[in-house]
């Protein structure tokens, strides 16, 4: 009795491992000899292992639904997602044109707002953007580099295109989890590893600092970079220690660097050390409170002073939300184009406009059978998806759209491809995205795979780690079976 | 006409501060309508002084001060020309701005801001005042400023600096700041592109002991002619004797002093300022 | 949490240039090392003292009203709180005293706040320590949070300070075996001497001080048995014997807990100890100290190994104590304000608006 003895069907929805006609694919084939020859308690035995690894290292994350966290493992799926060479290799294009188009966007936005003037995005969508920060104009920023770490969210269709569901510009965060799964299926599969000739992700610490230490102020001697961190009530606090153990950095809060004369220092038994580069997990809000919020306890007063008199950098750049924004989201393909003059090789999900009279009519007729997204939620929260909402629901949030159009947008409904998951004892097949991290410093580098979210509940679309998500490990191969 | 400025502003505090970080907004700007021919800024404590150009163009001088202190300092002084009356260029009597590409640039001064939230109490002052038509940009505006003008008190003390302009619609009374933000919300409910205004006025007859204060306007923008400033405290355009220091949506983006600081509470807040006609070196009025 | 003093950063001018060291860390987590050690050698030494002292009276069945109360005033006294108990409880007794100190959180000194305290701490640099230290750390917490005064005296008390003594010499056990010695170690003994030191020093000083015998109590069974509770509060009656043989006299017990270079709890070892991990934190290599903390040290342990119980005991040995106390504490404040310095983040000192005016 092997994982495969009952293969699961395809239905309506494209599989990372099913064709159509039920045959395995070719970059598949080598894992489903493996796993068909894997004696079942066997499996069970190195997902057990697996499992208390990740318990043991403390690969978690914390919920906060009271005032109490609890740290929650991520779960990880066994059975690896697999994308051959000639797939990658145009992801791999289509990220990096992407991120070069919206660091120019950034840096446009921020001094002469071409885009504006030439009629390509109306200024009310970027004034009215939540993240356009107006304290950041005409700001000089190192080798003009505003997005220096992207995670853009991928989706496949019915089709198998893949599409850019978001990029997430501003604090993208699951590089720990892309390591930690790796490790984990290492020391769970070492054969299949060597054979598949599995492209390596763990340079990707190394890489980060290279791109953090192409930003320092030129100073001559060894630039100090830090990791600047909410502290251990974020959710994310264990990826936060992870990165800055691996790079060799520091990991400070707010309250451990002081500004002074328009200088960054750390506070330390040895005295006040100079800092050069803040790797600043903590968004743009909270950063500074003598210029956004004033209540704000994490950041450090007078931070955004050294910044522009350039004595500091930051990654990322502030105000770099408003290019992740979904309503902006919407114009990125006219972004490309018109920076790059380059028709986008990823595309977008369609995307209507609440904000567009002509979408509006369309969207609040239609919601019954759209996804309708707040224009800046995180994740699965603020969302509709209108053919798995009651009545009720869908009345609700046609008022919420109707009092605030600018906010929201609405999206065809993608069948998100599925990925065999090893689901109560039998493979099945469940709903995955793909989040690749990308580097920008000396050059652009993509991480050779990333994240593979998966949504864990049967028919759920939701990988969200707080809303019954999971992980899978991401091969990129080297060739293409 | 040729004005001296000097605006000093100083914080005591109850105890000592220490990591001050401020932003100032007080250099008096460039443009077609005034030059700035001297400008100096010092602090006591004395502190290393940077600046930089904001959003709005508005020069922003920042400065921090590590040091515990027991009050903080703060002086403005310059000397500012402005362009006589007679050289200055009439508004013309044009239609408002229709959607376009000019109008996307003023996108910004069309929707509510924090001070100026566009709600139905703001709506409906500015349809009064525009009751009997719109025949032109600048006649709209004019009528605007002079409803306000006639119809709210001029009260010092009845608002404070957070009133907003629902507050002051309600109370029917303020200060300049809060007659322009009404001012503001009337016209961006009417379609106008509006931006408040900073600075000082020269007043021609001064009494000795006259409080002097920076004063606030507003300035609408009217196509073909750009930005034309009105006074609705004094129901007049502002003329040679107004000195623009800053613009921006509201009060919020123009504070003269903002900023913050660890130590014990503000004890105290004083202001002086003074406006006077200075003699240009070897020219005669 | 964190005790009350918390200065103002020195002005910039005055701050000491950074100092060539090898190993620099966060002052936030120095501090954080520093308080957790110090919590749990106070959590451990309550413990001790408490124990001790429960099993004295047990022993000394003889004894009268006025004799407890006087037992129970010297044991408040020797750690401070007298006032503090006065306030909240009527009468010194066996109940009130252990109630006061194991589980009266309005007692920041009370072996619950330190171990409440000692966890914060830990939890701040968490991921700085190695999960079993935390581990531990956290099952003493809970332990103690499930526990109450009732529930001791009805298991008795004895297994209950056992648990708390091996919790914190786990604790200690594990800092040994699991801490780098390159990230903060210095600042962890450290503190656990400091602490020690002051306890011992305490702990002679009520005897002498306020235990004093009448004439005729002197060398009676009763003065003996004190002074071999006050042996076992520091854990020392063993190598006292196994030094002095048979008897126990007032001042070779002093002698030993003050002088003895090698029991590990006596003053001078302490000492020895902080001016060691002192001049590693303060980056002090030559001979001649740069430092107001590291002369005050070095001053302090040429006392310790010159002067004898003689000198002590006719210059007065409460006077003697007393200042042995003052000069630590006055090293450890000038140790957290150069090297954990926190700018005044205590409730009066907020962040405040520059405020505008019209």
């Amino acid at each position: 009795m092997s994982l495969l003895s009952n293969p699961y069907e395809t239905g309506d929805f494209f599989d990372e491992m099913y064709a159509a006609g039920g045959e395995v694919r070719p970059h598949y084939r080598s894992l489903v000899e493996r796993l068909g020859s894997l004696p079942l308690p066997e499996f069970e035995r190195r997902r057990a292992a697996v499992d208390l690894a990740f318990l043991r290292r403390g690969v978690t994350f914390t919920v906060y639904n009271d005032s109490e966290g609890t740290e929650r493992i991520f779960p990880f799926d066994l059975i690896p997602r697999i994308i051959p060479a000639k797939e990658w290799s145009r992801l791999e294009a289509g990220l990096i044109q992407r991120i070069t188009a919206l660091n120019l966007f950034l840096h446009d936005l921020y001094h002469e707002q071409k885009i504006i003037k030439d009629g390509v995005i109306p200024a009310a969508q970027i004034l009215s953007a939540k993240h356009f920060r107006r304290e950041f104009m005409n700001f000089t920023v190192p080798h003009d580099i505003y997005v220096h770490i992207c995670g853009t969210d991928l989706i496949r269709d019915g089709s198998g295109t893949y599409l850019v569901l978001e990029d997430n510009l501003r604090c993208p965060s699951g590089v720990s989890y892309m390591m930690e799964n790796r490790a984990a299926m290492r020391r769970a599969f070492p054969n299949l590893f060597q054979s598949y000739g599995v492209r390596p992700v763990e340079a990707y610490p190394e890489m980060l600092l290279k791109s953090l230490l192409h930003i320092a102020p030129d100073r001559g001697d060894k630039p100090s970079v830090v990791l600047m961190t909410p502290g251990v009530f974020n959710s994310a606090y264990f990826e936060h220690c992870f990165l800055a153990r691996q790079m060799g950095i520091p990991i400070v809060e707010g309250r451990d660097l002081l500004v002074q004369d328009a200088r960054v220092y750390m506070r330390t038994t040895g005295g006040l050390l100079p800092v050069d580069v803040i790797y600043r997990r903590i968004d743009d809000d909270f950063l500074d409170p003598s210029v956004f919020r004033s209540d704000s306890m994490l950041g450090v007063p007078g931070l955004v002073a050294a910044y522009r008199a350039g004595n500091v950098a930051l990654a990322n750049s502030i105000g770099t939300g408003v290019a992740d924004d979904k309503v902006i989201y919407a114009y990125v393909p006219k972004v490309i184009k018109y920076y790059l003059d380059q028709e986008p090789i990823i595309p977008n999900v369609p995307t209507y406009l609440a904000s567009e009279p002509s979408d509006r009519k369309f969207i609040l007729e239609n919601m019954a059978r759209l996804v309708v997204k707040s224009a800046n939620e995180a994740g699965g929260y603020g969302m509709l998806i209108g053919p798995a909402s009651s009545k009720e629901e869908v009345a609700a949030f046609r008022a919420k759209v109707a009092a605030n159009p600018r906010n929201f947008i609405a999206q065809d409904p993608i069948n998100l491809s599925r990925a065999p998951t090893w689901c109560d004892n039998r493979l099945e097949g469940r709903h995955i995205d793909l989040r690749p991290y990308v580097l920008c410093g000396e050059k652009t580098v993509v991480t050779p795979g990333g994240l593979t979210r998966v949504a864990l509940r049967k028919g759920s679309l939701v990988v969200n780690s707080s809303q019954g998500g999971g992980s899978k490990d991401t091969w990129v191969i080297a060739g293409d079976k | 006409m040729l004005i001296s400025l000097l605006h000093r502003t100083t914080f005591a505090y109850a105890g000592k501060a220490h990591d001050s970080f401020n932003e100032v907004r007080l250099r008096p700007v460039d443009d077609a309508n005034q030059a700035c021919r001297s400008f100096g800024l010092r602090t006591d404590p004395a502190a290393n002084m940077r600046d930089y150009v904001d959003f709005y163009g508005n020069t922003v001088h920042y400065f921090d001060i590590a040091a515990g202190h027991d009050r903080l300092m703060i002086e403005a002084v310059s000397q500012v020309e402005t362009t006589p009356n007679a050289a200055r260029l009439p508004v013309p009597a044009v239609p408002n701005l229709a959607p376009g590409s000019e109008r996307e640039l003023v996108a910004e001064y069309l929707a509510g801001s924090h001070y100026v939230p566009l709600e139905v109490d703001v709506w409906k002052e500015a349809q009064d005042a525009l009751a009997e038509g719109r025949p032109d940009v600048w006649s709209d505006v004019r009528h605007i400023c002079r409803h306000v003008f006639k119809n709210f008190a001029y009260k010092p003390r009845s608002t404070g600096v957070a009133t907003l302009a629902t507050d002051a619609i309600r109370l029917r009374s303020g200060v300049c700041q809060d007659f322009a933000h009404v001012a503001l919300g009337m016209c961006r409910c009417s379609e106008i592109p509006a931006r408040y205004v900073s600075g000082y006025f020269m007043r021609s007859q001064r009494k000795h002991d006259d409080d002097e204060a920076s004063h606030a306007w507003i300035e609408a923008y009217v196509p073909g002619y750009g930005w034309a400033a009105f006074d609705p405290t004094h129901d007049r355009p502002a003329d040679e004797r107004y000195i623009k220091v800053a613009s921006g949506r509201d009060y919020a983006d123009i504070r003269p002093v903002s900023g913050t600081y660890r130590g014990g509470k503000t004890h105290s807040l004083g202001v002086e300022v003074k406006v006077r006609e200075a003699e240009a070196a070897g020219a005669s009025r | 949490m964190n005790p009350q003093r918390r200065s103002a950063m020195p002005p910039a001018s005055k701050l000491p240039a950074p100092r060539p060291q090898a190993n620099v860390m966060l002052s936030r987590v120095a501090h954080s090392l520093y308080w957790m050690s110090r919590y749990i050698e106070r959590a451990e030494n309550i413990a001790r003292l408490l124990e001790v002292n429960l099993q004295f009276i047990l022993d000394f069945r003889g004894y009268d009203d006025a004799h407890l109360r006087e037992h129970w005033g010297s044991i408040l006294a020797s750690s401070g709180d007298q006032e503090l108990f006065d306030k909240h409880y009527e009468s010194a007794d066996s109940r009130s005293v252990t109630e006061f100190f194991a589980f009266d959180l309005r007692n920041t000194n009370s072996i619950l706040s330190c171990v409440f305290s000692a966890r914060e701490n830990a939890r701040m640099i968490r991921d700085q320590i190695s999960v079993e230290m935390w581990e531990t750390i956290n099952e003493l917490y809970l332990f103690l949070k499930s526990r109450s005064t009732a529930d001791v005296w009805a298991a008795g008390p004895y297994e209950f300070f056992q648990d708390i003594k091996r919790n914190s010499h786990l604790f200690q056990g594990l800092t040994d075996s699991t801490y780098s010695r390159s990230e903060g170690w210095e600042f962890i003994q450290f503190g656990k001497f400091i602490e020690r030191a002051n306890k011992t020093a305490r702990i002679l000083d009520v005897k002498y001080h306020i235990l004093l015998p009448s004439a005729g109590d002197v060398g009676g069974a009763l003065d003996t048995a004190q002074w071999q509770a006050v042996l076992r509060s520091a854990s020392a009656l063993e190598a006292y014997r196994r030094f002095y043989v048979r008897e126990i006299l007032p001042w070779k017990v002093a002698e030993f807990l003050i002088f003895s270079d090698s029991f590990p709890r006596s003053i001078h070892f302490c000492v020895a100890q902080i001016d060691e991990f002192l001049r590693r934190i303060l980056g002090e290599s030559g001979a001649r100290p740069r430092t107001e903390a590291a002369r005050a040290s070095r001053r302090l342990l040429a006392d310790l190994q010159s002067l004898t119980i003689d000198e002590v005991l006719k210059d007065g040995l409460h006077e003697f104590l007393v200042e042995i106390a003052k000069s630590l504490e006055r090293i450890s404040e000038e140790v957290v304000q150069t090297t954990m310095f926190y700018l005044a983040e205590s409730t009066q000192e907020e962040q405040q608006l520059q405020q505008q005016q019209q």
